[in-house]
């Protein structure tokens, strides 16, 4: 009889964990989306209420098959760039994405003068 | 000559590098609450919280110069704080609700007992509409203008000095 009950239980709640459930793309945004209540966190690490809203709002858009592109438009117009972990490249984040690029990239010259150069000299 | 060029590079890189990040750490960089100023207000339709057939669709044109959305609730503390502010400026703006997350039972209990500011109560159930229009939490006050577009906002609880400026607003 218990093990019925069991076997009941079990196949009532697959609906529901199947409708809880984040697909894999949904999580990919969950976590490049800021939780602007509790700011370090990602929407896939936050359970605050503006957190679950969010994600509501964002599964029905997956739903309504919006792209990825339109979800994050969605939220920066209202939330501004600062809620992506992933800003896009603008002018006024240009030195953000370029100084990583012009680090390496000095880095290799003075490599080059330092070490490789004085070999090929030889 | 070669040497001083080098050093002199090197203390220039230094020197800038230092000062875009000092200021960069310096910046702002919370959230920023105004990115929806002078944007026009998405549109939303409303429930009513006491009859679910009456609708109200926002933003209106063309129809009174300036009205005021305030997100509430009546779990919300700060909410009851800037009530009575609320109930000042229902004489001078129209006021539309939208009622955050909340029970029905408690929300009308708020206003049965605090007093109704509002010209229309619209429910949230589930937080949505709050998103749609840009929303951090509750309370929340934007005044949007004739033409639709949010002239300002306001985060957190309403204070007398936020009512001075509203009032200064919309004279």
């Amino acid at each position: 009889m218990r093990n019925i009950f069991l076997i009941i239980l079990f196949f009532f709640f697959i609906p529901v964990q199947l409708a809880m459930a984040s697909t894999e793309r949904e999580i990919n945004i969950y976590k490049n989306i800021r939780c602007l209540v509790c700011q370090g966190q990602s929407l896939n690490d936050s359970n605050s209420d503006f957190a679950i809203d969010l994600k509501k709002v964002i599964k029905k858009k997956i739903i309504n098959k919006k792209s990825d592109k339109e979800i994050y438009n969605y939220l920066t117009e209202r939330y501004g760039d600062w809620i992506l972990f992933n800003p896009p490249l603008k002018i006024n984040t240009f030195l953000l994405w370029g100084f990583p690029l012009m680090f390496a990239l000095l880095g290799g010259v003075f490599l080059y003068i330092k070490v490789v150069a004085p070999h090929l000299r030889q | 000559m070669k040497k001083l060029f080098k050093i002199s590079l090197l203390v220039s890189v230094t020197v800038i590098s230092f000062v875009i990040f000092y200021y960069s750490l310096k910046a702002n960089n919370k959230n920023n609450p105004n990115i929806m100023l002078n944007k026009p207000l998405p549109a939303i339709e409303l429930t009513s919280l006491v009859n679910a057939h009456l609708k109200q669709e926002l933003p209106l044109i063309n129809r009174d110069k300036y009205y005021l959305i305030n997100i509430w609730s009546s779990w919300c503390v700060p909410c009851r704080e800037e009530h009575p502010i609320l109930m000042k400026l229902k004489d001078k703006i129209k006021i539309y609700g939208i009622n955050y997350k909340d029970k029905k039972t408690n929300a009308t209990a708020f206003l049965n007992k605090l007093g109704n500011p509002f010209y229309f109560t619209g429910s949230d159930k589930d937080g949505s509409i709050s998103i749609e229009i840009g929303a951090y939490g509750i309370p929340e006050t934007y005044v949007v203008n004739s033409q639709g577009l949010i002239i300002f906002k306001h985060v957190g609880p309403l204070n007398k000095k936020i009512y001075l400026r509203i009032s200064e607003i919309i004279k």
